[in-house]
C-alpha cells in the first residue's frame, strides 16, 4: 500500500468508527428531550469526566497550541495555567448549578439565567449572545477539520469534501444519540489524542535533539528569551498572561455548552470529585507545545501558517501511516467538540429563542423534534459559512472567550449573592459585551496599561463586575426577591 | 467561611497568577523544561493537592451534617 492510501485508509477508519460508536446509545430507543439534551441527568464519574475533560482537546489544543509555540514562544505557556484554576472555580460553581437544574428541570444556560432572575427577556438575551459565540466556534472546528484531512490525505480529499463527509456524520450521531453519543465518543477521542500527542511530543524532540531538555537548550541558544515572556511577540507580556489567566479561569465554565454538561451529572459530588482530578489532565497540553518548539528549529524554510507546524514536522519525519494517525486523531479532535457545540447551539435556539418567543405553546415532545431538526439545520448553516464565507465569523471568534466570560458576574454572583438584581445583570452583560467588541474590533487588544498590557476581555470583565454590583446594590429591594 | 478553605482556594491562584512576574525566566531549566513552563506545571500539582484537600474537608462536613 502506498503511503498516501495508507494515510487515507487510517483517516477513514477513525471517522467512520467514531460515528458508529456515537450512534449506538441512541439506536432502538426513543429518547425524551431530557435524555437527549442532558443525558437523563445520570452521568456518573467516568462519563462526566470525559465530557468535561474532552472539551479541552479540541482543534485548538491540537493545531493551535503547537502553532502558538512555533510562532509566539513563551506566552503559549499560559495554556498550562488556566485549566487547573478553572476547575477550582468549577469546584464551587458547578455543584451550585447542578441541583438547581435537577430541581427546576433546567437544561441550558439561559434556562438557568431565566430561573435566577425570573426574567424571560434576560434568558433570551443570554441565548442570543450564546448562539453568536457558539456558531463561529463550530465553524472553527469545521475549518480545522478540513485543513487537517486535506493535509494528512496528501490532498486526495479536498477541504470541502472532508468537511461535508465528517460533518454529516457528526450531525447523524448527535441527532440519534444526543449527549450520550457525545460522551461515549469523547472517551475514544481522548485516548487517541493522548496517545498521539504524547508519542509525537516525546519522540520528535528526542529524535532531533537527544532529549526534551536538549531541545529547549537549543531553542534558547538560537533565540534567547523566546521561551519566556513576551517571547516572539511584543504585547503578550507578564501583564497580558496574568490578566488572560484571570479571564480564562473564570470564563471557562461560562461557555454555554458546559452548563448542559454540568446538568448531566448524577450528583453534585460527581462534579466535585472530578474537579479534583481534572487538573492533572492539563499536563498533556505540554506535548503539542514540545512539537511546536521542535518544528521551530527543524523546519526549513519557515512556515507561512504556524498552525501547520504539527502536521508539517510529522510529514517531514515519518512515513504516511503516521500522518494518517495524526489526521485521524485530529479529525476526532474537531468532530467531538463540534458535536457538543452543535447539541448546545440547537438547544439554545429551539428551547430558549424559538420556545420563548414564537413557539410559546410548543409541547415538550414536539420541542424535542424541533431541537433535533435544528441540529441538521445548524450543520448546514455552519457548512455553508465554512465553504462560502470562511472569514465572515472571524471577528466573532476573536471575541469568543472574552465574550462568554462576561456572563460570569450574572451567573455566579446571581447564585451566590442575594442582592443580585435583574437590572444589574442586564447592564453588566451589555456593557461587558459592548466593551469586548469595541476594544477587540477597534484593535485595542491587548490594552496598554502602566507599561504592560492587559487582555481586553479582562478589562471588560472588571467594568462589567463594577456596574453589576453597583446597580444591583442600588435596585435591590428585600421584599421583591421573595416571590 | 472556613479559613482553611479560603487559604486552600487562594494558594493555586497566587502560585499560578500572582507569581508570574517573579518566574518569567528561561533558566534554570528544570526537568528539561524552561523555568516558566516548569513553574506552571508545578502549579497544576499544587492545584490538584489543594482541591483534593478541599474535597476531603467538604465530604467530611457532609457526613457530619
Amino acid at each position: 500500500m502506498s503511503s498516501e492510501s495508507m494515510a487515507l485508509a487510517i483517516i477513514f477508519v477513525f471517522v467512520i468508527g467514531i460515528t458508529i460508536v456515537g450512534m449506538v446509545p441512541g439506536m432502538n430507543k426513543k429518547m425524551s428531550l431530557e435524555e437527549w439534551a442532558v443525558g437523563g441527568r445520570n452521568f456518573g464519574r467516568w462519563l462526566n469526566w470525559f465530557i468535561l475533560a474532552g472539551e479541552i482537546y479540541t482543534a485548538f489544543a491540537f493545531l493551535g497550541a503547537s502553532g502558538w509555540a512555533y510562532a509566539r514562544g513563551g506566552p503559549t505557556f499560559y495554556i498550562l495555567g488556566y485549566g487547573a484554576l478553572a476547575y477550582l472555580v468549577g469546584y464551587y460553581v458547578l455543584p451550585a448549578f447542578a441541583p438547581l437544574g435537577r430541581k427546576y428541570g433546567l437544561m441550558t444556560q439561559p434556562d438557568l439565567v431565566e430561573h435566577i432572575y425570573k426574567s424571560r427577556t434576560l434568558g433570551i438575551l443570554t441565548a442570543v449572545i450564546g448562539v453568536a459565540f457558539l456558531l463561529p466556534y463550530l465553524q472553527l472546528q469545521l475549518t480545522g477539520l478540513g485543513l487537517i484531512i486535506e493535509t494528512c490525505s496528501y490532498g486526495q480529499i479536498s477541504r470541502v469534501q472532508a468537511m461535508l463527509m465528517a460533518f454529516s456524520m457528526v450531525a447523524v450521531f448527535v441527532y440519534t444519540s444526543g449527549l450520550k453519543g457525545v460522551a461515549t465518543t469523547a472517551v475514544i477521542k481522548d485516548v487517541v489524542m493522548i496517545v498521539a500527542v504524547v508519542f509525537f511530543g516525546l519522540y520528535l524532540p528526542i529524535h532531533y535533539f537527544g532529549s526534551v531538555g536538549g531541545m529547549f537548550e537549543a531553542v534558547e541558544a538560537a533565540k534567547p528569551g523566546f521561551l519566556a515572556l513576551p517571547g516572539g511577540t511584543k504585547a503578550l507580556d507578564v501583564g497580558w498572561v496574568m490578566s488572560t489567566l484571570v479571564l480564562t479561569s473564570l470564563g471557562f465554565y461560562m461557555w454555554p455548552h458546559f452548563a448542559a454538561n454540568s446538568f448531566s451529572a448524577k450528583s453534585a459530588d460527581v462534579l466535585r470529585h472530578n474537579a479534583v482530578y481534572l487538573p492533572l489532565y492539563q499536563i498533556c497540553l505540554v506535548f503539542p507545545m514540545l512539537i511546536g518548539f521542535t518544528a521551530l528549529l527543524v523546519l526549513v524554510p519557515a512556515l507561512k501558517t504556524p498552525d501547520m507546524a504539527f502536521m508539517a514536522i510529522v510529514q517531514q519525519t515519518f512515513p504516511g501511516w503516521a500522518l494518517g494517525l495524526v489526521g485521524g486523531a485530529g479529525a476526532l479532535a474537531c468532530m467531538i467538540p463540534a458535536a457538543d457545540l452543535l447539541l448546545s447551539t440547537s438547544m439554545l435556539f429551539s428551547r430558549n429563542v424559538y420556545g420563548k418567543t414564537i413557539g410559546k405553546n410548543t409541547s415538550s415532545e414536539s420541542m424535542g423534534k424541533i431541537a433535533r431538526v435544528m441540529v441538521l439545520v445548524l450543520t448546514t448553516i455552519a457548512l455553508l459559512l465554512a465553504i462560502y464565507l470562511p472569514n465572515m465569523l472571524v471577528n466573532l471568534l476573536l471575541t469568543g472567550y472574552s465574550g462568554v466570560t462576561q456572563f460570569f458576574p450574572m451567573l455566579v454572583l446571581g447564585v451566590f449573592w442575594k442582592k443580585a438584581t435583574k437590572l444589574g445583570a442586564f447592564c453588566g452583560v451589555l456593557i461587558g459585551e459592548i466593551l469586548v467588541f469595541g476594544l477587540i474590533l477597534g484593535k485595542m487588544d491587548p490594552v496598554p496599561f502602566l507599561g504592560q498590557h492587559l487582555n481586553a476581555g479582562f478589562v471588560a470583565l472588571v467594568i462589567n463586575m463594577v456596574v453589576f454590583v453597583a446597580i444591583s446594590a442600588m435596585t435591590y429591594k428585600p421584599e421583591s426577591n421573595k416571590g | 467561611m472556613n479559613p482553611v478553605k479560603v487559604i486552600l482556594t487562594l494558594i493555586p491562584f497566587i502560585w499560578t497568577i500572582g507569581m508570574i512576574p517573579f518566574v518569567n525566566r528561561v533558566k534554570p531549566i528544570v526537568f528539561g523544561l524552561p523555568f516558566l513552563a516548569f513553574w506552571l506545571i508545578a502549579g497544576i500539582f499544587v492545584a490538584f493537592i489543594c482541591i483534593k484537600c478541599l474535597y476531603h474537608i467538604d465530604s467530611k462536613n457532609n457526613q457530619d451534617s
